[in-house]
This record gives C-alpha cells, structure tokens and sequence, in this order.
C-alpha cells in the first residue's frame, strides 16, 4: 500500500500549475509507478501535464514530470468513484482540458497509447476517449460475453471495453462522472463501480475507442470469479435498471467498425470439461431458480446444451442474450434475491465460456464469434424491451 | 436560502404518480380500528412498488369527524387517532427515502365549528378581529345568489347561531363555517399553518374548496378577484420560503374557470379537471368520443409550468356538477340505478362497480388515466378494484378498509372486527376474500399487476405528463385517438399515438397520419412493430374496449435498428 511522501519541490510547484493534460494515476507497485512516469515523461512535453497520485515518489522522479499527492485509498483491479472525483478536481485546479485516468499496471501501455488517448479528447473533441485493448483471447471473457454486448445492444455503443482500467475526459465528462460518483454512498463506495460509456451516451457525450495494444490486466485479491461475476453483473444491471428510459428509445448505433484484432490464441488451456460439469451439475440442481427467471423454450434449450459432449459443447449465441435478457429482467423484478440470482448465473456463464473456447479451437477467431453474440443481442434487443416493459411470465 | 423538501426537480408533479389514500383507511398497527401513520409507514414499500412517487394524504388533524376531516379544529397536529406529530414525520421521512413526495390537504375555507377559533369567535364582540375570523350576518338574505353544495343535507348557506346572536356563513356543512378572509388575521394564521408543514418538509399542498373562499353581494361567492388574491398571497409567501413545493388547487368549476387558479404562473401548479372525470364515464357508456373531446376543445392552455391533475375517482361522489342537466340524468341512469348511489350532485361508487367490474373496462379507463395530458391521480384501492358499500351514511361506501388480505379484516387491522371505524368490504364479487393485494400479489394476470405495468410504462415516457395533446378525429366515433408530442431539448422527439375503443364490439378505424409517412408505430407493451405509416390513410382495428399506445419512430432511426 503506497503512502504519500512529503511534498517535494517539485511537487510544490505542480499545486497550482496549469497543464493540459491531467493524469490520475491510481494505487500500484513501485515498479509500475515509476514506468508510468517514465512513459508519461516520453509521451507528453514537458510542462504540459501534471500526475495526482497518492503512488510513493520514486527517489528519480523525471524533471519534467509535475506531481501533486491525492487523498489516500485502498487499491483495486478496477476504478473506483474516488478516482473520478480525485481526477475532476485536480484537472480543475490545474485547468486542464483532458483527464487521464490510468488504473494499475498502466506501465503496460505505450507512450504512444497515452498520448492516443489524450489526443484524442484534446484534438479530437472526444469527451471519453476509451481503450481498445489486444488482449489474449481467454482474457476479460466477462466482457466479452456480457458487458460487451449488453452494453452495445442498451446504449448502441460499440465501445469493446466499457470498463475499461483506463481512459481519457474531456472536462464536461469528468464533472459529470465525478458527479456520479459523489453520489455514491460512502458505504458503497469499495465495490462500486461506475459506467462511464453509459454516463456519456445519457448525457449525449461524444465517445471514441482508441487502439492501445496490449496491457497487463489487474488481477483482484480474491480472484473468485463467482464474486467478481456477481459484483460487475449487478453494477451494470443496476446502471440499466436505472437508464431504462434511456436505452429503450430508439437509437441508431454509431457506423464507426473497429477492425477485428487477431490476438495469440495461447495463453495457456482452460479447462472446458471442469466448466461443462459445472454447468450440467447446475442443470440439474438449478432448475427450481431458472425456471423462475428463464422462460421454457431457454429452459428445453439448456436440457439440449446439457446433453453436449464437452468436446462438442455449445451455446447457440441467441440462446445466451435471452439468458442475459431475461437474468437481467428478474433482477429488476427482485424475482429472487439479488445475490442468489446472480449467483444462478454463473453456472450458464461457464457454458458459454465452455461453448466460446470450443468456438475459438475450431479456427474461428474470437472476435469474430464475439462480434456474432453482439449482433445477437441487438437483434433481439425487442425481447429484452418487451419483457422490461411487461413481466409477464407467460411467455414462451 | 429556500427550504427544499424532497424532490429536486422543479416540476416533478409534472411526472408524478399521485396516490390519494385516508390515513385511518389503509393500514391498523395498533389494533383499535383505526388506520394510523405507523401502519401506513409499513405499507410504503408497496405503494413505492406499484410505482407511486406522491402520497395524498387527506386530513388527518383534529377533527370532531363529522366531515371525516375535512372539519378542522387544530391545524397544527395529528388527530390522536392516526398517531403522532412524531409519527406523522417518521412516515413523512421514510416516504422521502422510497422516493415519495408527500401532500396533505390544506382546508382553510372553513374550520370545524369546534376550532378554538370559532369558539372564540362566537363569544367576541361584533366587529372585534376574533369575531371576523368568520362570516356573520344579522340577517340570511346575503349572498343569495350562492347555490347550496350539499344539497341533501344542507338547505341554506347560513346558519343561526344563539351564542352569538347572528347567522355565520358557510358553504359546506352546517358545522363548517367559512373563515372570513377579509380579516388580514385570518391569513395570518393560514400562513401559520401552511409554514408549519412546509418547514417540516411536507411537499405540495392540496388546497380544498379553493372557489369559495370570498364572498361578494350580487355575485355568486364563487371564483372572485378577491379569492384569486388571496391564492397569490399564499402562493408568493411559499415561493420566497420554499423550493419544489406544490399547490394542487380543488376548484370543481368549468374549464375556463379553473384556469385563473393557475393565474400567470403564480398561483396554483396544479388544479383538477372536474368537468373531464364525469364525460370520460359518459363517453364510455355512449361508445362517443364526444363528451371527451367537446371538454377538451373547451379546456384552455395553461401556464408552461403548471398542469392539471386527473383522476377517475377520489374520496367523494363523483361530481356531476359540472355537466349539463341532461347529461345529469343521463349519468344517474347509466351509472346509479339505485337511488341509494346517489349522494349530493352526485354517485358515491367506485370506479370497478360503476363498470360492472368489467375489466377491460377497467383497463381501459385507465390508459385514458394514464395517457391524457396531466398527472395521474390514484384512488387508494382502485389498482385492485376495490368494491364499494353504498349502505353506509355519506360518502362512506368508498372510504372503506384497504383490502390487504383475506384475513380477518382484509389485513388491514387485528381488531375485533365490530371496533373497525368502518366494515370491510364483503360482498360475493368484491369482498376482501376475493379482492385483495396479497392474491393479487401472487396472480401474475391480476389488476394490480396490470396497474403496475402500465405505471412503470408510462414513467419511460415524460411526453404522457409534460407533452402536446392533438386529437385526430376519425369518421367513427367509437375511436377515441390522440396524438402525444414532446421536445426533449436533446434532438430527440416522443411522439404517442393513443387509440382508444370505448365500444364493447370490435371496431375498425382509419387515421390520417400522413404528417408521419414513413413513420414505424411500434406498439409499446410488447414492443411490436406496425406496418409503416404512409400517407394513406391508417387502418386499424380495435377488440371491444382496447387500446393502443404506439410510439412513432422517425425512420432514420428505425432503419439502423435490428429487426424484431
């Protein structure tokens, strides 16, 4: 945990400083600290930037570096409502024009993908500049099969990482977020997060995805996916409950494609026998809580599915944006309790990471099947309104 | 630096889902009989799920109850009965955290002749401040050309008082007389009164038998310059205190009457349409759209931040002042066969058995509730379909118990059953074994859930509270279509097309929509989508008492979305 050293010089004179750029970046290792600046140092000219941390000074700070030190908090895999706030308000001291939050391990990106970002609100008039990262295929697969084309089929938003660790503000776009965040009840604040994607379409703010490469991804002290699942799946069903006027006006979806990037498939095995049991033992136990939230025909699709070899496993694409659609239905009704409804969905999320690795070793590149779920959930984004609009379980 | 309440949007009633519900009707904690604030503080968590975002409270301060409240005899506290000022702020600060504003009434044209006031009143000298808080006269000739209200039981606006050895006024019961608001004293203490809800963050004000307040000679004591003034007067003192507030103005009165209330913007936000709630009966009954829209031509535009508040049916008869003498008699034949339904100028019924518990009926009535220009205002038990008791006094038969259950009491108390202030509903057809919240809870095709849904729908859409209203008017009458048109400010546009079949046969009807050609009506319940509009004319065909609401897409932006 990093503890602030005292004000240097330096940093005494970045108080007050004007810059254009203003960089957040949030709690990491010491060695990851210092290749942050050193990247920052190559990527902006000296003077026009200023870093807020609360990161540990490194003994050899680069001159042209300007540093003012942030309230303590704890560290995390992902950015937190602090972070926004924090950023709002040193970019406002300083007058900057754009605001860069950098999550942990951000001495992964180049100097040329934080320059990208910045640009991008600087020159661009973006008001959220939002990664596109290269990632190993079996890398954020909660993105991929629900943040990603929930997202995009709600708020017709093809941004691919709509949490994503880092991103770039413009300054309407940073009150606005820090706005959100003060909201945030201070016993909420460790595990809420917040969706900046979602906050820019409400507002009708200009958002752009920026290609950055690769980036080493931070990994959660407890690296319990049921956990993780439940936290991210519930923040973002909350943020669309929330939205509902929003989303269901009719909203053309931006034109701009990004290309599909082919990544190194091995990044190691997965283990999809582990993952098709789990899912067929859930089958069979579930049945009483799926039956509840899952109308029959996604119910006598899942008996098909569970009959799969896991060599042969599959999830056809449509039969998981109802799934998707329909969790996410019950967890606005309160169906169940919240907790133990996406705790249900785990089981069904395995399969479909079970049925996307079978995809990906047959030849056919993640992205592409990625971009088919997306495309699925679009289609069928008239299920998801009807079923908002009327909860009718007597559906087929 | 001005007291906000609750809400933080200006024109939140412009959104809101108004709830009218009695205290001592919906909810016994402490077992005698009687609702109470405890009791309806545990019931929040229901109204906030039906989708309710503002309590209506009727009175509940002291009161010898011959008015069921609405004769006042302290205005600055709870009737024992219903609780505590305690409690009443308990539940009024868990109502602002489900998200609920909260309104009570403000009944300052008259006082319970057991208000200190009156009592002081009676004994003080002619001409002294204290005796002119009220209306006398030596004589009852004054005023005589102000019609009686109460017709049934009232048979002159004066009464003869032997204390004070001269006749007071007033408009309503024999034991309400009329505070004199000629007496600068009078509005004071209206004033008092009003600051001490307002500071303790109490959010709009229904202000009751608003037309009546002045008196003139020659004129008929309804809707005078004076009373207007009087309005402004209270409506300048709560904006230079208080922010968000709301007065709902009671002004059973012509269209073009009410509108004054509203003034220039500075004197009610809000103000019933009477005249609309009787014709929407008519029209159903008549299978016309006549009534309806020959009341809407008549109803003037008002004020940008003011609008009116609509409702089916509330805790009195429903009015038939303000209709015409034939369409009185019409009303009392259709709807109120039994003399026994008939109470002053109007039929003490609920909205279910006034429809023969139909419920498409039922169904329909509110989509029209729910999708004509104003705020929608629910009666506590409607969304259930609550039946009614028309062998009790008064206006009793439709201030019965909530029906909460099917046990003892409905649910609503754990008395015993003979200390209830009123029986439980318990007929074959709406007794509270059959009609109640915990089975419809259960029944995913029930009322109450249909009520909630259509709740939830019409919160997505602001143009149902704050857009244009067009009629389209198609060759058959039994059509009832409406177009609902709103500016977002952010390039996006809400446009509604309402169909409405107020005839209990199937119909068919062509609409002219060529100002939308190109357009995609997608049907909003299920999110369908209709042939697309071109400048022929439209067809469609209605089962018997449906309806439609279709949102019309521009097709630039259909054209990129999926297919369904």
């Amino acid at each position: 945990m990093a503890t602030a050293n005292p004000i240097t010089d330096n940093t005494q004179a970045a108080e007050n400083a004007a810059a254009d750029v203003l960089v957040l970046v949030t709690p990491m290792a010491p060695e990851h600290f210092k290749g942050v600046l050193a990247n920052l140092g190559s990527a902006f000219s000296s003077g026009s930037f200023v870093v807020a941390t609360q990161n540990e000074l490194p003994a050899d700070i680069p001159s042209s570096v300007r540093i003012v030190a942030t309230p303590q908090s704890s560290a995390a895999w992902a950015l937190k409502p602090i972070d926004f706030v924090n950023a709002a308000q040193y970019g406002r001291v300083h007058g900057a024009k754009a605001f860069l939050i950098l999550g942990p391990e951000a001495d992964s990106l180049s100097p040329l993908a934080l320059r990208s970002l910045a640009d991008a609100v600087l020159s661009a008039s973006i008001d959220l500049a939002v990664p596109h990262y290269s990632l190993p295929s079996h890398a954020g697969l909660v993105n991929s099969a629900i943040l990603y084309p929930l997202t995009r089929a709600a708020f017709a938003s093809r941004v691919r990482f709509p949490l994503s660790i880092d991103l770039c503000m413009s300054p309407r776009m940073a009150e606005r977020l820090a706005g959100v965040a003060s909201a945030v009840s201070p016993a909420s604040q460790a595990d809420a997060l917040l969706w900046p994607v979602n906050e820019a379409v409400a507002a009708g703010f200009v958002t752009d995805e920026v290609d950055v490469g690769s980036r080493a991804m931070p990994q959660p002290s407890d690296p319990d996916v049921n956990s993780i699942l439940a936290l991210i799946t519930g923040s973002l069903f909350a943020d669309i409950e929330a939205k509902a006027a929003l989303w269901q006006r009719p909203r053309r979806p931006p034109l701009v494609r990004r290309p599909m990037v082919e990544v190194d498939l091995s990044d190691g095995t997965a283990d999809v026998a582990r993952m098709v049991a789990a899912f067929k033992l859930a089958n069979a136990n579930l049945q009483e809580i799926w039956s509840l939230v899952l109308p029959p025909n996604s119910l006598l699709a899942l008996r098909r599915c569970s009959t799969l070899d896991p060599v042969a496993f599959s999830m056809p694409d449509g039969l998981w944006a109802r799934i998707v659609y329909d969790f996410l239905v019950a967890y606005r009704l309160r169906t169940i309790n919240r907790g133990h409804l996406l705790g249900a969905l785990i089981p069904l999320y395995l399969a479909w990471v079970a049925g996307h690795i079978n995809v990906m070793a047959s030849g056919i590149p993640a992205e592409r099947h990625i971009e088919a779920v997306a495309a699925a959930f679009e289609v069928d984004k008239p299920y998801l309104v009807a079923r908002w609009r009327w909860p009718d379980r007597f559906n087929s | 630096m001005k007291k906000i309440a609750s809400a933080t949007d200006p024109l939140w009633y412009k959104d809101a889902i108004i709830y009218e519900l009695h205290v001592r009707a919906f909810s016994d904690l402490n077992g005698d009989g009687i609702g109470d604030f405890p009791g309806l503080l545990t019931k929040l968590d229901y109204l906030q799920d039906l989708g309710v975002t503002c309590i209506w409270l009727l009175p509940f301060f002291p009161s010898p109850l011959r008015d069921d409240g609405y004769d006042i005899s302290n205005y600055v506290d709870v009737n024992p009965s219903y609780g505590t000022l305690n409690d009443f702020k308990a539940f009024l600060g868990a109502a602002h955290q489900h998200n609920m504003q909260v309104m009570i009434e403000l009944v300052v044209n008259h006082t319970s002749d057991q208000h200190p006031w009156f009592k002081a009143a009676r004994l003080a000298p002619p001409g002294s401040p204290q005796r002119d808080m009220y209306v006398w006269s030596d004589n009852d000739q004054r005023y005589k050309d102000a019609r009686i209200i109460f017709t049934d039981t009232e048979k002159s606006n004066w009464t003869w008082d032997d204390t004070a050895k001269a006749y007071y006024w007033h408009r309503f019961f024999s034991y309400q007389p009329d505070l004199n608001y000629d007496n600068p004293l009078v509005i004071e203490e209206v004033l008092k009164a009003m600051r001490f809800w307002l500071d303790m963050e109490v959010d709009g004000l229904r202000m009751d038998a608003i037309p009546y307040l002045c008196e003139r000679d020659g004129t008929s004591c309804e809707n005078l310059p004076e009373t207007h003034a009087v309005v402004r007067r209270l409506r300048a003192a709560i904006d230079s205190d208080y922010a968000n507030r709301l007065i709902l103005a009671e002004a059973n009165q012509w269209p073009a009457d009410v509108r004054p209330y509203f003034g220039d913007g500075d004197e009610c936000h809000m103000a019933f349409h009477f005249p609309l709630m009787p014709r929407i009966y008519m029209a159903l009954r008549q299978e016309d759209r006549l009534p309806i829209t020959d009341i809407m031509a008549q109803t003037p535009p008002i004020p940008d931040l003011c609008q009116w508040g609509l409702f089916l049916r509330n805790h009195d008869e429903l009015t038939l002042e303000m209709v015409t003498e034939d369409e009185r008699d019409y009303m009392y034949f259709a709807y109120s066969a039994d003399p026994r339904m008939r109470v002053n100028v109007g039929i003490r019924r609920r909205l279910a058995p006034l429809v023969d518990n139909n419920r498409r009926r039922i169904e329909l009535l509110n989509s029209l509730l729910l999708s004509f220009p104003g705020t929608p205002i629910l009666y506590y038990g409607d969304e259930i379909g609550m039946g009614d008791n028309i062998y009790l006094g008064d206006r009793n038969g439709v201030r019965t118990p909530m029906q909460w259950s099917s046990d003892r009491n409905a649910g609503f108390s754990k008395c015993d059953p003979a200390r209830l202030y009123l029986p439980v509903v318990m007929d074959p057809i709406y007794g509270y074994p059959v009609v109640n919240v915990e089975a419809q809870l259960s029944d995913q095709s029930s009322l109450l859930h249909w009520m909630r849904n259509m709740i939830a729908l019409r919160k997505l859409f602001q143009v149902f509270g704050r857009g244009t209203l067009t009629f389209l008017n198609p060759s058959n009458r039994k059509i009832l279509a409406y177009l609902r048109e709103l500016d977002q400010g952010d390039g996006f546009r809400q446009t509604v097309l309402c169909v409405a079949n107020l005839s209990r046969f199937a119909q068919p009807v062509t609409l002219d929509l060529a100002n939308y050609a190109d357009h995609e009506p997608v049907e909003m319940l299920g999110y369908v989508r209709f042939p697309t509009i071109t400048r022929d004319p439209y067809v469609l065909t209605l089962a018997p008492y449906s309806f439609l609401w279709l949102e019309l897409q521009a097709a630039s932006v259909v054209e990129e979305m999926p297919a369904a």
